[in-house]
């Protein structure tokens, strides 16, 4: 038995019943570089023990880092009283009760080597993105391009013991980098790869394609405001999921009537191309075992052929939502999170376009985006979101990249623009946004480029 | 624990260039009830060490659990261990900072721990229903938080510090629906209410309750509310988007960091160049932005930053040009100040200081109470709350939306509109700031999940602003 499965059921003991210990342990390496130098690097060890316990339809939660038996006795205290106060003073409420235990399948998503986290490997994969910036600059007696960026690599293992019986452990490591080139000219180029082992990534590649993005020639090129075909990179499409995500198959505000799907299910919503899923143990996805309440991941199709099928529920969020509605397996924590459940494995199948130029080969005049920045949902219940672009925008004409393009403002709704996609790529990679806020929790999503038509910019987002 | 960190630093002294610690403790609680029942109830308690060294031109940082001296130690083996493994660079010297000695507790009347869980559930409840009354409003959520963190600070420089510091506040939303539209009202603000750094005293002074019944009537008002007009007009802000202007288009502009390029994988740059501290014209000669970490009951005040620097107020901008940065003891060294602005502040201890905004505020002017400055605007819009957010990675374009948004006609605020963005850039958006309302109008807003840094670290800060004008200012509807 594991260290963090043998901590769980300590801290499940010191409560009395209906309840649901997690231990979450983080050990992690975070390499950040800017100006082509180190400038950071983060190494940490910490754990997390949760105690949920339900009283009356309400989940009372309390977390310590300390693994001492008054500390797991505080712990279990501080959410027993808390539940109690809750059933006391509210009333019956919709929790149900923590998932019977189930037997989750495996997965590929835990690398033993990457777990190691041996520090050398992520200060190789520096010098060696460093070695090509600098190979770049050689010989053109100019200023060198910059690199910036983060090599990160973490180990998360994760136990739950319920008052149900069931008890449950999984491993999962993750690896990322990004490089952002910034050119003399001060134009940028990012690339990034994401992936479960460490080994994977191919650092000089990386810092290679976010150069040839800083520094490709021509002038940027300035479009007005108003409609235009785009063809995005995975990266972008990642954010419209992201997008969608947060506003379209979040259970809870589906369930309450304010989602972006409530009231269209079974109906055409996107483009017949379109088949979107949560799909845990696809390939190239950072797979896990189970949720936060232990119910086993599956895959839950979202849209299929273009018509919305189903949402991502939370055991609170599928009692609330009634019916016939269950957890499908995407707990964020015990209990039901607040803002609702969230889909974490997302896959959107690819199409035939063999790569980004053939996309872009039917095009006379359109937008080439590498990744958006700052995507904000303005109006969630037709998921309309405003975001711009960033490190690597291009003007396609007559078929091909033509030019660099100035950062345009994009303000449409993401299943808007998912009903005029024309074509996808056939090639779909993991992608990441690094972005590992709290207890490392790595999530991505497993996309093609595509191409979509009429898609609406509001304005630039370059000139002064 | 002061005689392990000495220790832990003596040890340090001879393994690197530099290097200091913070063993944290931090307590946090959330409660939220939403539609009658409890939707979050969670207390967080945890510790550990965060050790970080220079050595040769390199930085290394470890974190670890925990109050003992083997965890400590074992951090600052990681800590040396990871900075090592670095590709060598540059040397990265630190501003001279005199070492930091003695201890401070924020004020407190009352200690939001000390009341008890039914007594806040009681409020909440209270400020729940009465949120309820409207047919429309399908979501009604209440919440409060609390938090205490206690940090001592220890470096090779022989700094040796302590602080204890309380946090608590809440606030209330109404999400109505109807057919395929949802409006939000919130109060006193959509990130997370008010927080304050003070105790129960300041949950109590919110009123939520009484103040449920008006946004639940203002969330169902704006089903029926006409789409904001578009076209550029007048605006006046007020409160959390004022606030919110001022934290996106200045405070992260003037971040060094961002200002040298060292967040670029992320944050991003900045418009403002290091050679703009003195000329560079950031808007117009009616604005006056400070960062103080001084000021009582805002979030971003302490005694010292997270690398033992004492908190200072600093002019950032007078009559519309740049005067100074946010800075660390590093990037201050770079660009040759003398001094750090004492802007290094980190998340727990789990996360390394990095260049962080303190308390940016817009200073009051003489524009008189709202009514006065109302009184100036023959057509314009007045926005107050925040709905969506979006700015590029210099922090120069952006677009903005509110909750809602009221028409001002000859003077007075009028109809009541819907779904509010207005954009702009920044030096042009705060050149045309023409009046800021006076002291009497000047509140604090607090925001509790500013996200920065790789892994990602959210700040808590507060802007002190009173109501500006803007004059022609793009608006229109979401």
């Amino acid at each position: 038995m594991s260290a963090t499965v043998e901590l769980a059921r300590r801290a499940l003991a010191q409560a009395d019943d209906a309840a649901l210990a997690t231990v979450t342990r983080e050990r992690s390496t975070m390499l950040r570089f800017a100006r082509s130098r180190p400038t950071q690097a983060t190494s940490i060890d910490d754990l997390t023990v949760e105690i949920a316990v339900l009283r009356g339809g309400h989940v009372g939660r309390a977390s310590t880092n300390r693994v001492d038996d008054d500390a797991l006795a505080g712990c279990a205290r501080a959410s027993t009283l808390a539940a109690e106060a809750a059933a006391a003073r509210a009333g019956e409420g919709h929790y149900p009760g923590f998932p019977a235990p189930a037997t989750p399948r495996g997965h590929h998503g835990f690398d033993a080597e990457t777990a190691r986290l041996e520090p050398a490997i992520g200060g190789n994969a520096l010098a060696a993105a460093f070695e090509v910036a600098e190979r770049s600059s050689e010989g053109h007696g100019r200023a060198s391009v910059e690199l910036g960026g983060i090599w990160t690599a973490g180990d998360v293992e994760t136990a739950i013991a319920c008052s149900s019986g069931a008890e449950l452990s999984d491993r999962v490591t993750d690896a990322f980098m990004k490089t952002i080139a910034t050119a003399p000219s001060g134009r940028t180029g990012y690339a990034a790869q994401a992936a479960v082992t460490a080994a994977a990534l191919d650092p000089a590649a990386l810092a290679e394609r976010a150069i040839a993005k800083a520094t490709s020639p021509g002038e940027p090129a300035s479009l007005e405001p108003g409609a235009y075909t785009i063809v995005m990179e995975p990266q972008a499409v990642l954010d419209l999921l992201w997008v969608l995500g947060q506003t379209a198959f979040d259970g809870l505000a589906h369930a309450e009537g304010r989602g972006a799907l409530s009231g269209r299910m079974g109906t055409r919503v996107v483009s017949p191309a379109i088949n979107l899923s949560d799909s845990p143990r696809f390939h190239a996805t950072l797979p896990r075992a189970f949720d936060a309440e232990g119910t086993p991941k599956a895959p839950l199709p979202l849209i299929q052929d273009g018509v919305a099928h189903r949402v991502v529920h939370d055991t609170r969020s599928a009692a609330i939502a009634g019916g016939t509605a269950t957890s499908t397996g995407h707990a964020l924590v015990a209990g039901g999170q607040a803002a609702g459940p969230r889909p974490v494995n997302l896959v959107l199948i690819g199409g035939g376009a063999a790569d980004e130029a053939e996309l872009c080969a039917p095009v006379e005049r359109g937008i080439y985006i590498t990744r958006l920045w700052y995507a904000n949902v303005l109006r969630p219940t037709d998921s309309l979101f405003t975001a711009v672009t960033r490190d690597g925008t291009f003007l396609i004409e007559d078929g091909r990249i033509a030019r660099p393009l100035e950062d345009m403002r994009i303000t449409d709704s993401a299943l808007s623009i998912l009903s005029h996609v024309q074509a996808l790529g056939a090639r779909s990679v993991l992608t990441c946004d690094g972005e590992l806020y709290g207890r490392r929790f790595a999530t991505g999503a497993v996309c093609p480029p595509l191409r979509a038509a009429g898609v609406r910019f509001t304005g630039s987002a370059t000139r002064a | 624990m002061r005689d392990l960190l000495r220790d832990l630093m003596d040890s340090a002294s001879t393994r690197a260039d530099y290097a200091d610690v913070r063993h944290v403790r931090l307590r946090e609680e959330a409660i939220a009830m939403r539609n009658g029942e409890l939707d979050e109830l969670d207390a967080r308690d945890e510790e550990g060490f965060g050790v970080r060294v220079q050595l040769a031109g390199g930085w290394g940082f470890a974190a670890a659990r925990g109050s003992d001296r083997a965890a400590a130690e074992e951090a600052l083996a990681r800590a040396l261990a990871i900075a090592e493994n670095q590709p060598r660079g540059d040397s990265q010297p630190l501003t001279a900072e005199p070492p930091a000695h003695g201890s401070y507790v924020s004020p407190v009347e009352t200690d939001p721990f000390s009341v008890s869980l039914e007594d806040k559930l009681a409020l909440l409840a209270e400020a729940d229903g009465a949120l309820r009354g409207e047919r429309t409003v399908k979501v009604a959520l209440a919440q409060l938080q609390s938090r205490f963190e206690e940090k001592l600070f220890a470096s090779t420089d022989g700094a040796l510090c302590e602080q204890r510091l309380t946090e608590c506040g809440g606030g209330i939303e109404a999400i109505a629906v109807r057919g395929d539209d949802a409006q939000t009202r919130s109060y006193p603000a959509s990130h997370g209410g008010s927080v304050a750094q003070a105790g129960w005293e300041h949950v109590l002074a919110l009123g939520l309750a009484t103040e449920a019944p008006r946004v639940a009537e203002q969330a169902a008002a704006l089903l029926d509310a006409p789409r904001c007009p578009e076209g550029a007009t007048t605006l006046i802000l007020a409160g959390e988007q004022l606030a919110l202007q001022i934290h996106e288009s200045v405070g992260h502009a003037v971040e060094l960091d961002r200002v040298l390029g060292y967040e670029a994988s992320y944050a991003g740059t900045s418009w403002a160049p290091v050679g703009g501290a003195g000329s560079l014209r950031y808007g117009s000669d009616a604005m006056a932005i400070t960062a103080d970490a001084t000021l009582p009951g805002a979030l971003g005040s302490y005694r010292w930053d997270d690398e033992g620097v004492p908190a200072q107020s600093i002019p950032i901008v007078r009559e519309g040009v740049l005067e100074g940065f946010l800075s660390n003891r590093q990037s201050a060294a770079e660009i040759g100040l003398e001094r750090s602005g004492g802007c290094a502040r980190a998340e727990g201890f789990a996360r390394q200081p990095i260049v962080r905004m303190s308390n940016v505020s817009l200073d009051p002017g003489e524009g008189g109470s709202l009514a006065e400055l109302l009184d100036g605007v023959k057509h314009g819009i007045y926005v107050e709350s925040n709905r969506s957010w979006s700015i590029d990675s210099r922090r120069l374009h952006f677009q903005f939306g509110g909750e809602a948004a009221w028409e001002i006609v000859d003077g007075r605020l009028g109809r009541l509109l819907r779904d509010p963005v207005y954009a702009g850039v920044t030096p042009s958006f705060w050149g045309s700031l023409d009046a800021v309302c006076s002291a009497d109008e000047w509140r604090l807003v607090s925001f509790t999940d500013c996200g920065k840094g790789e892994p990602g670290q959210l700040a808590r800060v507060s802007h002190g602003c009173a109501p500006a004008r803007f004059r022609d200012v793009d608006v229109g509807a979401a």
